[in-house]
């Protein structure tokens, strides 16, 4: 019966490898510093859905320890980048990526 | 049953994935993240990572997103943007195709070293040293372990993130403080 | 309340050797006191935070000191997830110094730049805390706190000057990258732990040793030594650096070429050395390629900067591959115990050589507000000791002996040499042909600085500030001292040591 098939770690592991793609290939794609950063979200999002779906076929919690770990520095991260972000928007309405080109060479 | 919400979570996170990185406008983008993360939440409590699922919703949905919308908004970069004029012609193939390897690639791996025993539902998760039993543990089995293993093992790298979110914090507020009066301003 | 403080009392209580945490405390009271006392600081007496922040990384320099002298057995803290080890200790201390030196070059220029001061240190030192954590690490979630205390204090400080244009796209760029290059490699370690079963790098090399590779390990080993190549600001990696280095304050730049690369590399020769040692199937050619490009293309670029922190940026980036050049021999031959000695005598060296360099940079820059190579023309004729020191560094870069850089480079290759076989030779060769690019155009500044008049016939003498002069007879000391005796530092780079206590 399909209603009897249980979802193997696998499976996770395969949504998890997708979506951490769809994350990279909007990083690159993207212009926009906040809806990049927001694809780079998706790929946290990836690494701890892979996280902890190993743990759990593991048996061993040090993966939802991590996970954790990576909650709390990504919420540091999104402090501190939109910080930096709003410091530049505010000196340039409608920066995208492609305008930081001051620097080049 | 496991698969029926398997199905429909694996849809959420994917449907708001695409949408974060298709929608044009960022408010839009934002809202379709939120859609990815509760669904990534459902995934969790499926895997009893029950205290994890709690964090996520409250962390990622209740603050991260909502900070992104509080700077959009007030930065008044809501503007559409604009995913048909592609400065760089190679740029959105080469992407595509990264992408489409990147994934293939992962997925290759993760089959070709997949497990074949199935999650057994209720199991629980032991940690080695912390040896707790489930009938007595009862419900917060999950929060005990997690938190033995965090106390135990990490509590240095616990301790140290207490550090980088001050100074995250406080470095951040000098950044976006509004300039002094000019006078105060040395010309560079 | 009780009841649950009784609960949880049959938890394994994680025991502290305080005395081994020492710098790490006092590197997290000094935050602390620094941004309280900033607080209560008039706005004329900001310096105050400079002076109460070297004596900080003084102070957590003095446990260091104690560990080393006291020296005996390794201590694991923490199941063995937190271990301080000599090589522990002699990058703690080079971090340590560097923080300090940091400090000395920043002094002045924040003074006369009218930047936010007392939080500018609490950053910096928030960054050497993560570096000095990231010695000691030997676990995947350790490894990317101290990774991350590290850089994200280092993404503001790069920021830092909030009215330049400049400092905000170097802000940008280095924050979106290193955030990218993070979710990478945290992907990586979720499959490593997937497929080895643990986050403890130990573990993780005895499940790698036990049986063939599979490809969830290959795809991990791979992602994690990508987001180190981000960090290290290796090609094709390196897009950043060369951008961040040029808009970041100067100091800011000595700092994250410097500091914030060797933590980098000390990652790398963790994961490498403890974690992944006998995969070398995947991660040698891996590193091979990383350095051979590393080398080739940042000299070749370099040679076309006309701007000066550009050209260290670029040599920075150079330099950055003939540290790699040795990680890709970890497991053939007998080459693992030179290869740990040359790295760790190279990031020595180079950390010493180029703060140094950065710091003529900035006392130069101070009298003729330019970042042109040109503008060192004639620097002889009115700053003869400033010339000397900056030729110094150079030729130390370069790898002339008797000085510090050489020693370095002559470690690299022997490293190489030793593994004995064709791709190492390979590797020696391109080394060598990039050696030989390289000091042409450490030359071209040198004969801009001896023999060119200067561009606006300006002589008046250059005034170093007292703190850029004592950066400078620090990092001068260092790149002299450790090319005539290199033995002071080689008997901390044990390769026992490194791989027995996490046996033991």
């Amino acid at each position: 019966m399909i209603a009897d098939v249980v979802p193997t770690p696998t499976w996770y592991l395969v949504l998890a490898a997708v979506l951490f793609g769809i994350g990279a290939v909007g990083v690159l794609v993207r212009r926009n510093p906040l809806v990049l950063f927001m694809c780079i979200e998706l790929m946290l999002n990836a690494v701890n859905l892979s996280f902890v779906a190993l743990s759990r076929k593991l048996g061993d919690i040090g993966g939802q320890t991590a996970v954790f770990f990576v909650l709390v520095v990504a919420a540091a991260e999104v402090v501190v980048g939109l910080g930096i972000i709003v410091s530049i928007i505010r000196r340039r309405p409608g920066a995208t990526a492609d305008d930081l080109a001051t620097l080049k060479g | 049953m496991q698969l029926v919400v398997f199905v429909i979570a694996s849809l959420m996170v994917l449907v708001g994935a695409v949408g974060v990185v298709l929608r044009r406008h960022p408010v839009h983008a934002a809202l379709s993240l939120v859609l990815t993360l509760f669904g990534v939440a459902v995934h969790f409590v499926a895997q009893e990572a029950h205290f994890l699922a709690a964090v996520q919703v409250i962390v990622y949905a209740g603050a991260i997103v909502v900070l992104f919308l509080f700077v959009i908004m007030l930065l008044g970069v809501d503007s559409a943007d604009d995913l048909r004029i592609e400065r760089l012609p190679i740029q959105r193939p080469l992407a595509a195709v990264m992408g489409v390897g990147i994934v293939g690639l992962l997925i290759a791996a993760v089959v070709a070293t997949r497990g074949s025993e199935p999650l057994q539902a209720g199991a629980g998760i032991n940690v080695a040293g912390v040896g707790i039993d489930d009938a007595v543990a009862g419900h917060d089995a999950n929060i005990t372990q997690l938190a033995g293993n965090l106390f135990a093992d990490y509590v240095f790298a616990f301790e140290l993130t207490s550090v980088l979110l001050i100074v995250a914090v406080a470095g951040t507020v000098v950044l976006t403080r509004r300039e002094k009066p000019p006078s105060e301003e040395d010309a560079p | 309340m009780i009841g649950l403080v009784a609960q949880v009392g049959d938890w394994p209580t994680p025991v502290v050797d305080w005395h081994a945490l020492a710098p790490e405390l006092v590197l997290i009271a000094g935050i602390n006191l620094v941004l309280a006392t900033d607080l209560l600081l008039e706005e004329g007496r900001k310096w105050a935070t400079a002076t109460l922040t070297g004596f900080v990384l003084l102070g957590a320099f003095v446990p260091v000191v104690t560990l080393a002298v006291i020296g005996g057995d390794v201590r694991a803290l923490f199941d063995g997830r937190y271990v301080i080890d000599d090589f522990a200790l002699i990058l703690k201390a080079l971090f340590l110094l560097t923080g300090y030196v940091v400090v000395l070059m920043s002094q002045t220029e924040l003074e006369e730049g009218g930047y936010y001061q007392g939080e500018f240190y609490v950053l910096l030192l928030c960054s050497v805390l993560g570096m000095v954590m990231m010695t000691s690490s030997r676990d995947l979630v350790s490894v990317f706190i101290a990774l991350e205390l590290l850089s994200i204090p280092a993404y503001m400080l790069a920021a830092w000057r909030k009215r330049d244009r400049k400092s905000n796209e170097a802000g940008v760029k280095f924050y979106l990258l290193g955030v990218f290059a993070s979710a990478v490699l945290l992907y990586g370690m979720s499959l490593l732990y997937g497929a080895t079963g643990s986050t403890r790098f130990d573990e993780i090399a005895a499940s790698l040793a036990s049986g063939d590779l599979i490809g969830l390990q290959i795809v991990g080993i791979t992602f994690v030594i990508a987001g180190f190549a981000f960090k290290v600001s290796a090609v094709p990696f390196h897009t950043w650096a060369p951008d961040t280095y040029e808009g970041a304050p100067t100091p800011v730049t000595a700092f994250l070429s410097v500091a914030s690369k060797a933590a980098g590399f000390v990652a790398l020769v963790l994961v490498i050395f403890t974690a992944f040692p006998t995969a070398d199937g995947v991660y040698g050619p891996l590193v091979w390629v990383l350095a051979a490009l590393t080398m080739t293309v940042g000299n070749v670029i370099a040679l076309r900067q006309t701007n000066i922190v550009r050209m260290l940026a670029y040599s920075s980036v150079s330099q950055g591959g003939f540290i790699l050049m040795p990680l890709a021999f970890v497991n053939s031959g007998d080459a693992a115990e030179p290869a740990l000695k040359a790295v760790v005598v190279y990031l020595l060296v180079y950390g010493f050589t180029n703060l140094g360099a950065f710091a003529v940079v900035i006392a130069v820059a101070r009298k003729t507000r330019s970042g042109a190579i040109t503008s060192f023309g004639g620097l002889i004729s009115y700053a003869p000791g400033l010339t000397v020191l900056m030729t110094l560094f150079l030729a130390s870069l370069a790898g002339i002996p008797p000085l510090g850089g050489w020693i370095a480079k002559f470690n690299a290759f022997k490293a190489v040499l030793d593994a004995g076989s064709g791709s190492g030779y390979a590797l020696a060769v391109v080394g060598a042909v990039n050696t030989a690019i390289a000091a042409a155009y450490y030359l071209r500044v040198m004969r801009e600085m001896w023999m060119n008049d200067p561009p606006d016939g300006d002589r008046a003498p250059i005034v170093t500030p007292a703190p850029v002069a004592t950066a400078l007879g620090i990092t001068a000391a260092g790149t002299v001292v450790l090319g005539i005796v290199p033995g002071l530092v080689l008997r901390f780079a044990d390769l026992q040591d490194l791989t027995g206590a996490l046996g033991g």
